[in-house]
């Protein structure tokens, strides 16, 4: 089977062309303008999960790239859009979790303080599948630039103190990270006269040691803050618990992960003896962000604080699983990044559906303060909430058969059969405090007999609105436990998708950089 | 020499965006992104063999050997055009952000924030609007408009 390799722009272009069409309907009025953006985000996101869905069967049950030269330009002078297995992976995690986003938002969204809420996400959505789809540096930049300025209008939309304060710090953080990535940009085209990915994989030898590692330590850099990794992830907990539950939601789910994407992609394809020589950096700045992480969600004390510092803590066991690939022995190092990609995939459908679940719960009573009495007494209020909740948790602290058990089990395997024994035991310490974090969470919100009377935020206001917030939850959940049941060819897709990660030569021969400036015949 | 100068030049920018962004005061901060990612675009300009006099496209076609030092290189700019166009508007928008909380600081009757717990979710999720508010969404946009 051979797919037009123009398919590839869709993601992009569906979220712009939808996002830009819901705002231009904005002159119809409010009411119309909400159902309008409400529908073409529907049906935006629904389109590019089909999209997303197709590239992920041709990508990995075939197991081919597919690329994109636009224009018709020979790569590198043309703009590259490259898919691989992983891409796809994270395409169609972004596609589902898009879809669950509108879906709760629907539900949820006070529309009067959120406006154009709908066209925001798609923006986002689009930057995020550039990202994953960028063939170079620059690009890739830009499209970070896209998803970024978005979530900046995301996070303070509302326009609430709290929210103003917590988006100052995330802008110039990530503000800042842009501008290391761009500086390593502008070195890495000033030594090797190239941005293409697939040329710069070519030409790396080719540079010095010393520009070698600069490059990647300023990359590790940039890319590590935009993760939210030990030390540059402080900005996370101070902006995350503020805005809207559902921007929570899809950015606890998605954001930091580009992050994590870009550091697989990046130190696979083009520093793969840095990869080698910085495991130990690697594996130590992975145990450290575990144990941040968790010990700050034991620390504070409303609900969807404790879960964005879950976000941190759970971020540590991708960077575990990029870690493990920087074994010498291929067949180890395949393992173990397969084993990250299989957990990024877990955290990313868990986590959503958690933070969605811990704003539902804080939307229904009023308040996400653990200490003050207002939530305790949702497990007999909201049972169904209450029951999802409780899978969601025990997935993510990794009980059997959710699927967070099995990616938890095959990180510990890699790690252990290649003697990591510090890096091993310091998970299962953060999976037994991520269990106690969790049954606190239970304790303080879900047990014990109600005290005070529910203050539900207005759309939660009525009861027709829940089964639209509870529907996206559930599904998530649903899937979590499909992957832990199904948890055998699941490995196998993210087997393929880091084989071809590590595979350089593969990529380079599919993106075929040439030195002579040729336009490709027409198809 | 023009090497020297430009990274002075980027040094200098770096160092003093750096120094801005510790200071407290947001304009300070506002300021000091601004020269660090002027900084950047001089970096990338640099990348670009940055040369005094020399045109960015290849003056004569047919005498043209091949040799890169006879022009600079087009990309680096086009580059640095998309660099200054992003860092404008996130410049725009950290402007938009610290007026906004100015304003909110001004208006501000009561703490928002918990006073003893640092920790504690600075932005309440209640409303003041009751089930009635948002009939807007089931009335027709003309019984709205008489009500």
């Amino acid at each position: 089977m051979n797919l037009n390799p123009n398919w590839l722009a869709a993601p992009i272009v569906i979220p712009l062309f939808m996002a830009a069409l819901g705002l231009a309907l904005a002159p119809l009025g409010q009411r119309q303008t909400v159902r309008a953006q409400q529908f073409l985000a529907l049906v935006a996101t629904i389109v590019n999960l089909g999209i997303a869905i197709w590239l992920l069967y041709y990508t990995i049950v075939i197991g081919e790239r597919l690329v994109l030269q636009m224009g018709g330009w020979a790569a590198p002078f043309g703009i590259a859009v490259v898919a691989d297995g992983l891409s796809a992976i994270l395409l169609t995690l972004a596609a589902i979790l898009a879809l669950a986003t509108v879906l709760y938002a629907m539900g949820t969204l006070d529309e009067r303080r959120n406006m154009h809420f709908y066209p925001l996400i798609l923006f986002l959505l689009m930057g995020v599948n550039g990202a994953f789809l960028a063939g170079d540096l620059f690009n890739l930049y830009v499209f970070f630039e896209v998803l970024l300025m978005s979530s900046f209008v995301l996070l303070t939309l509302g326009g609430q103190s709290g929210q103003i304060s917590g988006g100052i710090r995330y802008v110039v953080l990530n503000l800042m990270a842009s501008l290391v990535f761009l500086s390593a940009a502008g070195i890495a085209y000033g030594t090797l006269g190239t941005l293409n990915f697939a040329h710069l994989a070519q030409r790396m030898e080719q540079a010095p040691p010393g520009i070698q590692a600069l490059l990647a330590g300023m990359l590790l850099i940039a890319y590590s803050s935009k993760a939210g990794l030990f030390p540059l992830y402080f900005w996370l907990p101070s902006s995350y618990h503020t805005p809207h539950p559902a921007v929570t939601a899809f950015f606890g789910g998605l954001l930091t992960k580009v992050g994590i994407y870009t550091l697989y992609r990046v130190f696979s394809l083009l520093f793969p003896t840095y990869l080698v020589d910085w495991q130990p950096l690697i594996l130590a700045i992975a145990g450290l962000t575990m144990l941040t992480g968790v010990f700050g969600a034991m620390a504070v004390n409303t609900m969807r604080r404790v879960l964005s510092f879950h976000v941190i803590s759970q971020v540590g066991y991708m960077v575990m699983g990029l870690g493990l690939a920087g074994s010498a022995d291929p067949v180890a190092a395949g393992f173990g990044l397969a084993a990250g990609i299989l957990y990024l995939v877990h955290h990313m459908i868990v986590k959503t559906a958690l933070l969605m679940a811990g704003g539902a719960a804080e939307m229904e009573m009023g308040s996400g303060n653990l200490l003050a009495n207002q939530l305790k007494g949702l497990s007999t209020r909201r049972p169904l909430l209450a029951i999802i909740f409780f899978f969601a948790a025990f997935s993510l602290a990794g009980i059997p058969p959710s699927s967070g058990f099995v990616s938890k089990l095959g990180l510990l395997q890699s790690a252990l059969s290649n003697q990591h024994w510090l890096i091993a035991t310091v998970s299962l310490l953060v999976s037994v405090f991520t269990l106690m974090s969790m049954v606190r969470l239970w304790q303080y919100a879900f047990a014990g007999a109600a005290t005070q009377p529910p203050v539900p935020t207005a759309p939660l206001a009525r009861p027709g609105k829940r089964w639209l917030t509870l529907t996206p939850i559930a599904g998530l959940v649903l899937l979590s436990l499909a992957i832990g049941i199904f948890s055998a060819p699941v490995f196998q897709w993210s087997t393929v998708a880091a084989q071809q990660a590590l595979d350089r030569a593969g990529y380079i021969a599919a993106v075929q950089p040439t030195d002579e400036i040729i336009m490709l015949e027409k198809k | 020499m023009t090497g020297l100068m430009l990274a002075l030049m980027i040094a200098v920018l770096f160092g003093t965006g750096t120094y801005l962004l510790f200071q407290r005061a947001p304009i300070r901060l506002i300021l000091g992104l601004a020269l660090l990612s002027h900084g950047v675009n001089l970096l990338l300009l640099s990348s670009g063999h940055f040369k005094r006099g020399l045109p960015p496209i290849i003056a004569d076609k047919s005498s043209f050997t091949g040799a890169i030092s006879a022009f600079v290189d087009p990309l680096p700019q086009a580059l640095i055009l998309t660099a200054i166009v992003i860092s404008f508007g996130v410049t725009a928008f950290m402007v938009m952000l610290v007026n906004r909380r100015n304003m909110l600081v001004t208006n501000q009757t009561e703490a928002v924030n918990a006073p003893n717990d640092p920790f504690a979710s600075a932005a309440p999720l209640t409303t003041t609007a009751t089930e009635e508010d948002y009939d807007y969404l089931e009335q027709a946009p003309v019984a709205r408009k008489s009500a």
